[in-house]
């Protein structure tokens, strides 16, 4: 009895795996495990007439022999089901990508936004001011009398008598000293009005950013040391960075900062560029302080001023300023 | 101030520097070279040649035969110029020459002449850009030297970028006084040629008025000129100057004029102080009176401009009327000309505002006023007069007569400046000794003396006296001479500023972000625009396009979009943050910070799966959504009402963004095709702009909602919705009759066709019903559906599709 069951449920087996199609399943089923003909059904049926002591393992094997093929047709159909799925169509990964459209910021915003990012890091908040502004605030609080040749560097657009578009950030420097006890520690990015024509280095409106420090014991020591930091991380670790003295009439001693960048070659190299002034800088002078009500014997301090569009032209090999500001969808397209 | 290079140093002899080292040095001295020119550069093969005479091309009516005398001996050369003399001497390019340009001088026949040669002009040369004449070289000359050393070109020009504050450079003592290792140590004028025979003079001074030689000097305003020196030279031949002080003039870019005028500009160049030569016969009663200018009267100045003189403006007047501007310009009728025997030699002192105030009054600046703004060394006027007079008798023939009339109404003394080493410290970050501090002043020409451990008298010299007169000035030139370099770069501990972060920088990123993001791009506009897009006007504009301020920024951006049509881009898609003026009386103008946006062309990249959709007003509501959800929490949305839309939005295509307090703070919608000038094949343009709020709240913090715990039953109605019916009227009805099961609704098709009655759609609406805590049951959902029909049609009367 034993024997035959485990022929028989050989022969299933076998039958099974080489089923090609559900319907020859289905009567493989119906052959082997249906209620009334099966096989495997009449072989159960056929335990009654064995001896008690027989019974129990012929029983055991005929269950088995149920459940072996139960499993095997229904693996075989889950098989049969998973070949004969409908083929999906072959997709043509050449094709292009569908993409949206990618909109740019603006290359001058990006270099303030990496300006912005360093100085953070070093603890300064943004300040802003109005673009237009009085005579005071842009040129007689800086210690810039309106009689002094100094006046004359920036040629001013007026609204009315005693009223401007700032020449520079630097008014921001006094509104926010009136308005805030040191410790100051900002930098103020803006817009400025100059009375230029547009040529290929300048322009009547473009952006600035100032900085300023005000404290007890800021030195021109730390001038250097913050703005050398910056430049490094702003143009790479081997920038090399100069302080040549210049005049500024808010800040004493005035200085031009220039940096040497290198250029990284593809053999892996460097070339180091000739020097390049980037930024205008000094410590505040005390006249500034004390026009703002700072007392200028316990508070010290240094500003700079820089202009991010020159950056942005020296950055991305820009020749012509005026490419910034004609807004082709080509040109700012570039800047993804 | 452009120096040349070999003055600089014979002024100073010691200095050894090369020419790139001391470009280096000057750049690290704060004075930074603009331009090296190496004036012999290019001039190897030109030589001085001497035209023995000439005769008229036979063929031609504008060209001169000339026989040269050049290295060779003489060669026939055929002249184009027009001024061509006998006898004279200029530059010669013979046979063989190249010239700076790179043109090779070969032999030719020119209109059937030969021509071994080329006589040659400034810009032949490189020299300038004179080329309707050759160049005339005034003295005299070996036929055949090399024309570089022979014009004094055989130098090296600086451009020296000088600030404002640092009058002293402008002359080649003040630049050799950076560059020499003893600064002012080593300055040690060299005697001038033939000077040696002229005895130094002596001074007939006077507080308000002196004399000699017959003529008078008088200073009316003192506060005004505080020191006027004279000298008579009479019997002087005016004439070219000879080859060496010519020379020297060219090299440092200055124009030969004629010996006596170049004998004042020589002492100008070399010391700063600027010099005037009067003709002496011109000068009515020989007397000289300083003054202001009187109401009505003019001017014909040297350089042939009619000047309207005005009381505020300080002249140099004879006894009749005004002879020069004081500090400006002289007048032509009383200059030196080639008839000039007797000379007035001014050497004046003018206050700088008030120069600078008379010459922006006359609109002009000049070599003299330029200097007279920034300061002139009021020490050095004696040696400057001396120097001249003794010059000009060497160059021009003819002797000084009499004294030196020196009318100095108050002495000038030198300024004294305490300085304390403590405040050198505390500025700069490093210690220097009271004597290391006097030791850094001494080369600049500054005595320091000790008068308390932490106190230094630094008495100032006339070269410095205009710029160095507080205590934090004499700290800047501690720090410039000891070099900026040298300092360390130590950062020091900081502690936080009291300012906080603006907000508003905050907000533009995020925009900024959120832009981009969305696929538009940033521009920048200048605020300046024409008349029609601003309300408040400059004063001094450059053109009418700038004149006025803008009152919103989309108008600059649709001119950029026009612009970039115009070079055939169609798909455009710009953004811009900046600021927006309007007029306040008597105040500055009110500012508020803008973001505009416009979008044009396709609204995505074209794709072989989708067909090319061009952008519409839907996009631009979204942008405003987008916009609204940065800048104000909480504004919606809405058309603007009927007729109510502002340039340049075209009439029913309008939305503004109002916020919960009923404001409108932004618009956008379909730009009026009137308002742009674009190409046919343009499209529609949509645009938006909303105002930034000057100090925005920070954005509410976001609570989070749980997420559903049971599913959600959705129901499709369609409805027949005739024109006159909005759809957001449909979506509100549907919204409150809904109740508060009622998840979301979406408009999911909108149709319009043939097989609809005519001016109807079919709005598709999907509303997705939900409860919390349980699964609803299709009863519930049922009875909301027939709701929202029955408020729809009681307040559209509009039914649903069946």
């Amino acid at each position: 009895m034993i024997e035959d069951l485990r022929r028989l449920e050989e022969d299933a087996l076998a039958a099974i795996a080489a089923a090609a199609d559900p319907g020859e399943l289905e009567r493989l089923r119906v052959r082997y495990l249906g209620r009334r003909e099966g096989l495997v059904s009449a072989a159960l049926r056929r335990l009654g007439r064995l001896s008690p002591e027989e019974r129990p393992a012929a029983g055991a094997a005929a269950n088995r022999a149920k459940a072996a093929v139960a499993g095997a047709l229904k693996d075989r159909l889950a098989e049969l089901e998973a070949a004969s799925a409908p083929a999906r169509d072959e997709a043509d990964l050449t094709l292009p990508a569908r993409a949206a459209w990618r909109g740019t910021i603006h290359p001058v915003s990006r270099v303030i936004d990496d300006v912005w990012a360093i100085f953070r890091s070093l603890g300064f908040t943004r300040a802003r001011g109005p673009e237009a502004d009085t005579e005071w605030y842009n040129f007689v609080a800086l210690n810039t009398p309106l009689d002094h040749p100094a006046a004359d560097e920036q040629d001013t657009l007026y609204l009315g008598p005693g009223l401007l578009l700032r020449s520079h950030t630097s008014p921001v420097q006094i509104r926010t000293m009136e308005r805030y006890p040191p410790p100051i520690r900002i930098i103020a990015p803006g817009m400025v009005y100059r009375r230029d024509a547009y040529d290929a280095t300048h322009t009547p409106a473009f952006a600035q950013i100032e900085g300023l420090v005000v404290d007890e014991g800021v030195t021109f020591v730390d001038l250097k040391a913050t703005l050398a930091e910056f430049a490094r991380r702003f143009w790479g670790p081997g920038t090399r960075v100069r302080f040549r003295p210049s005049f500024f009439p808010f800040t004493e001693p005035s200085a031009e900062v220039d940096v040497k960048r290198v250029i990284a070659r593809e053999d892996g190299g460097g070339e180091e560029t000739g020097w390049i002034e980037i930024m205008g800088a000094g410590m505040v002078d005390p006249a500034v302080l004390d026009n703002v009500g700072y007392d200028s014997e316990r508070y010290t301090g240094w500003a700079f001023g820089m202009g991010p569009a020159r950056v942005a032209l020296l950055r991305h090999g820009v020749r012509d300023l005026r490419l910034f500001y004609e807004n082709d969808m080509r040109f700012l397209g570039q800047f993804a | 101030m452009k120096v040349s290079y070999r003055w600089v140093r014979d002024v100073a002899p010691g200095i050894g520097l090369a020419p790139a080292d001391a470009v280096e040095r000057l750049a690290l001295r704060g004075a930074p070279v603009e331009e090296v020119v190496d004036l012999a550069h290019g001039l190897e093969d030109v030589v001085v040649g001497r035209v023995i005479e000439t005769a008229p091309h036979p063929n031609a009516d504008r060209l001169t035969l000339c026989r040269v005398a050049g290295p060779g001996g003489e060669v026939p050369v055929v002249c184009g110029a027009p001024d061509v003399r006998e006898g004279g001497y200029y530059p010669f390019a013979p046979v063989g020459a190249v010239l700076p340009g790179g043109f090779a001088i070969g032999r030719r026949r020119i209109r059937g002449e030969r021509s071994e040669g080329m006589l040659c002009s400034e810009r032949e040369l490189g020299l300038g850009e004179d080329h309707a004449g050759i160049m005339l070289l005034k003295g005299r000359y070996e036929p055949g030297e090399p024309f570089a050393a022979a014009a004094g070109l055989d130098d090296v020009r600086f451009d020296v970028e000088v600030t404002p504050n640092r009058g002293d450079l402008l002359s080649h003592v003040g630049v050799a006084r950076e560059l020499h290792p003893e600064g002012q140590g080593g300055i040690a004028l060299p005697a001038l040629p033939g000077t040696a025979s002229v005895p130094a003079p002596s001074f007939a001074r006077g507080t308000s008025e002196s004399g000699s030689a017959g003529v008078r000097i008088a200073i009316r305003n003192p506060a005004l000129c505080p020191r006027y020196l004279g000298a008579v030279i009479r019997g002087v031949a005016v004439g070219p100057s000879p080859r060496w002080l010519a020379g020297r003039l060219r090299a440092a870019g200055a124009r030969p004029v004629n010996n006596v005028v170049d004998a004042t500009n020589y002492v100008m160049l070399e010391l700063g102080q600027p010099l005037h030569a009067f003709d002496l016969a011109k000068l009515a009663g020989s007397t000289i009176v300083v003054g202001p200018a009187r109401s009505g009267e003019s001017l014909l100045a040297l350089d042939g401009g009619e000047l309207s003189l005005t009381p505020e403006m300080l002249t140099i007047r004879d006894a009749e009327r005004p002879v020069a501007v004081a500090g400006v310009i002289g007048g032509r009728d009383s200059g030196v000309t080639g008839e000039s025997a007797d000379i007035l030699l001014e050497c004046a002192l003018f206050e700088p505002r008030q120069v600078r105030a008379t010459r922006r009054a006359l609109g002009m600046s000049t070599d003299a006023s330029h200097r007279f703004e920034r300061g002139v060394d009021p020490a050095a006027m004696e040696t400057a007069v001396t120097r001249a007079a003794a010059l000009i008798a060497a160059v021009a023939g003819g002797a000084p007569e009499g004294e030196v009339i020196d009318v100095h109404p108050a002495p000038w003394e030198a300024p004294a400046v305490t300085l304390r080493p403590s405040r050198v410290r505390r500025l700069l970050g490093v210690d220097f000794a009271a004597d290391e501090i006097a030791g850094l002043l001494a080369p600049l020409g500054y005595a320091a003396t000790r008068r308390e451990p932490d106190e230094l008298e630094v008495v100032v010299p006339g070269h410095r006296a205009r710029d160095t007169l507080r205590e934090v000035d004499l700290v800047e030139e501690v720090a410039r001479t000891h070099g900026y370099d040298a300092f360390p770069e130590v950062m020091s501990p900081y502690r936080p500023g009291t300012v906080p972060d603006h907000p508003l920088f905050r907000l533009e990123d995020g925009l900024r972000a959120a832009l981009a993001a969305a696929g538009i791009s940033e521009a920048q506009t200048p605020a300046l625009g024409p008349a029609r897009h601003g309300d408040v006007p400059l004063r001094n504009p450059m053109s009418r396009d700038e004149g006025y301020l803008r009152r919103d920024r989309l108008p600059g951006l649709l001119a950029h979009v026009e612009r970039n049509m115009a070079r055939g881009v169609r798909d455009v898609r710009l953004f811009e943050i900046g600021t927006a003026f309007a007029p306040v009386a008597g105040a500055p103008p009110r500012e508020s910070s803008r973001v505009a946006a416009v979008l044009t062309g396709r609204r995505s990249p074209p794709h072989w799966s989708v067909p090319a959709e061009p952008f519409d007003v839907h996009d631009i509501a979204g942008v405003l959504e987008l916009v609204a959800a940065e800048a104000h929490p909480g504004a919606r949305v809405v058309p603007a009402g009927q007729g109510a839309a502002p340039a340049p939005y075209a009439a029913g295509r309008c939305y503004e963004l109002v916020t919960g307090a009923g404001e409108a703070v932004g618009w956008g919608g379909e730009v009026d095709p009137g308002a742009v000038d674009l190409p046919p094949w343009a499209g529609a343009v949509v645009g938006a702009e909303v105002v930034l709020p000057s100090l925005p709240a920070a954005k509410p913090e976001v609570i989070a909602r749980e997420l559903p715990d049971h599913p959600a039953s959705e129901r499709d109605l369609a409805f027949l919705v005739p024109r006159r019916v909005a759809v957001g009227d449909l979506l509100d009805a549907a919204r409150k009759a809904a109740g508060k099961l009622l998840e979301a609704v979406e408009v999911f098709d909108l149709y319009r066709g043939d097989d609809l009655p005519a001016g109807t759609r079919s709005v598709a609406l999907r509303l997705r019903f939900r409860a919390r805590g349980r699964t609803l049951t299709d009863r519930e959902v049922d009875k909301a559906c027939r709701r929202v029909i029955g408020r729809v049609k009681e307040e559209t009367g509009v039914e649903p599709r069946v």
